[in-house]
């Protein structure tokens, strides 16, 4: 009788520890195989990262959110309000960031507390990293919320798609092509973003499995 | 201003364009994804199965079982968690990301960040006094001193003091106006209340990761 009880009630327990998990993992469906293969490429290049004594990043292109992590742990996390990619396909190692966005200023011996710190506000809103192996990613902030960076942003975007097709009516071979990804985030979080990175910081990226990789 | 038409005319013919290329096969957009089914044999999904378990709990090991620090240097808080859950938020100053020249050098300079990444608390003091460096006196104009005893400055730390290395602390201020905001040298500043928690709750080898 005792241990028709005990036995529900281990099982409690045993679900309760379950639920108490931290959600530190890409939730996939199990039987969804390329989102299952992604999860687990994923997983095993961030136990890797996660071993060391070193915070990195999770671009998160399916829950659309930028993560910043250590030890496995959820830091912080901002959203992806849209993205786009090329070559995503490529885009499977652990990619190292060769320069930080940020802005630096000065200060002058002597001249004490008159001198104004970096605040957030003094980050940009839009910028380029650039990774090693190749990747780059754009990060602009959206129409709504900051219209004339979106629209140089756009212009710049459009520049160089127009001179890929010079380059293919004149020469008659595309330009090289590399993994890249745009992602649109509110200016604030560009900001942010901008500001926690740092050299040969590692970042992760889980691609969608919409796409064949 | 035939010109002016003109670029404006074919801006807005390369923006229609470029939309007309987003939709094409190369660029993959954030539309929701659509899982294309794939022949898997259900041996070999059960073995991906079972491996995305073991990397989960993996992953899971990997995380701090006892509390941890975690410092947010764009927002200026400073927080003790454990696991998921938040003991202690905490408004703090960080590194003000400004540089000073080194006198006397072309090429030196100091740069106060505070530091990214994950480090461990690796000492822990009472009443600490400020042994103030090279900087401190550059930047307030003052000559160097030769003497040790006179770059000792008492009281401006606060009761408590957290070491998590090259000379960077957890400390208490005089300043707690300048609290939420990057002002500092690169240490992380708390109020008095604040730092007593953190004092009481972390202990040599607590992890701190700072972002």
């Amino acid at each position: 009788m005792y241990l028709l009880l005990a036995v529900p009630i281990f099982l409690s327990f045993i679900v309760a520890g379950w639920a108490a998990e931290p959600d530190v993992v890409p939730r996939v469906e199990p039987k969804d195989a390329p989102a299952l293969q992604e999860a687990v490429r994923l997983l095993e290049e961030e136990v890797k990262l996660a071993a060391r004594p070193q915070t990195y990043i999770v671009i998160d292109l399916v829950d659309r959110a930028v993560l910043i992590k250590g030890r496995g742990a959820e830091l912080h996390r901002f959203p992806i309000e849209q993205w786009s990619a090329v070559q995503l396909a490529e885009a499977h190692a652990t990619f190292r960031l060769q320069k930080r966005p940020v802005t630096r200023r000065k200060v002058e011996p002597a001249a004490g507390a008159e001198q104004l710190p970096i605040s957030l506000d003094d980050m940009p809103t839009e910028f380029t990293l650039r990774f090693s192996p190749s990747l780059t990613v754009d990060v602009h902030p959206s129409a709504s919320d900051n219209f004339w960076h979106w629209l140089k942003f756009k212009w710049r975007e459009w520049w160089a798609w127009l001179k890929g097709w010079s380059l293919i009516l004149t020469t008659g071979h595309a330009p090289p092509s590399q993994p890249s990804i745009d992602l649109t985030v509110t200016s604030h979080h560009a900001q942010s973003l901008a500001w926690t990175v740092t050299e040969g910081m590692p970042f992760l990226l889980r691609r969608t499995s919409s796409h064949p990789f | 201003m035939t010109r002016l038409k003109f670029s404006l005319l074919s801006s807005l013919t390369g923006l229609l364009l470029l939309t007309l290329a987003q939709s094409s096969t190369l660029l993959v957009t954030n539309a929701a994804p659509t899982p294309q089914p794939i022949a898997m044999d259900p041996a070999t999904l059960h073995a991906l199965q079972a491996r995305y378990k073991s990397l989960t709990k993996q992953l899971i090991q990997l995380m701090p079982g006892q509390p941890y620090i975690v410092v947010d240097t764009a927002r200026n808080h400073l927080y003790i968690k454990r696991r998921d859950q938040v003991m202690l938020d905490a408004l703090a100053s960080t590194g003000s990301g400004t540089i000073l020249d080194k006198p006397g050098e072309t090429k030196g300079q100091w740069v106060f960040d505070t530091p990214r990444g994950e480090f461990t608390v690796q000492s822990k003091l009472i009443n600490p006094v400020w042994v103030k460096p090279d900087w401190a006196f550059i930047e307030e104009g003052l000559a160097i001193p030769k003497s040790q005893a006179d770059r000792i400055e008492p009281g401006v730390l606060g009761e408590y003091a957290l070491g998590f290395g090259k000379g960077y602390f957890i400390h208490g201020t005089l300043y707690t106006r300048l609290l939420g905001k990057n002002v500092t040298h690169g240490c992380i500043r708390l109020n008095d209340e604040d730092l007593k928690s953190v004092y009481q709750l972390a202990k040599v080898g607590t992890p701190i990761m700072i972002f």
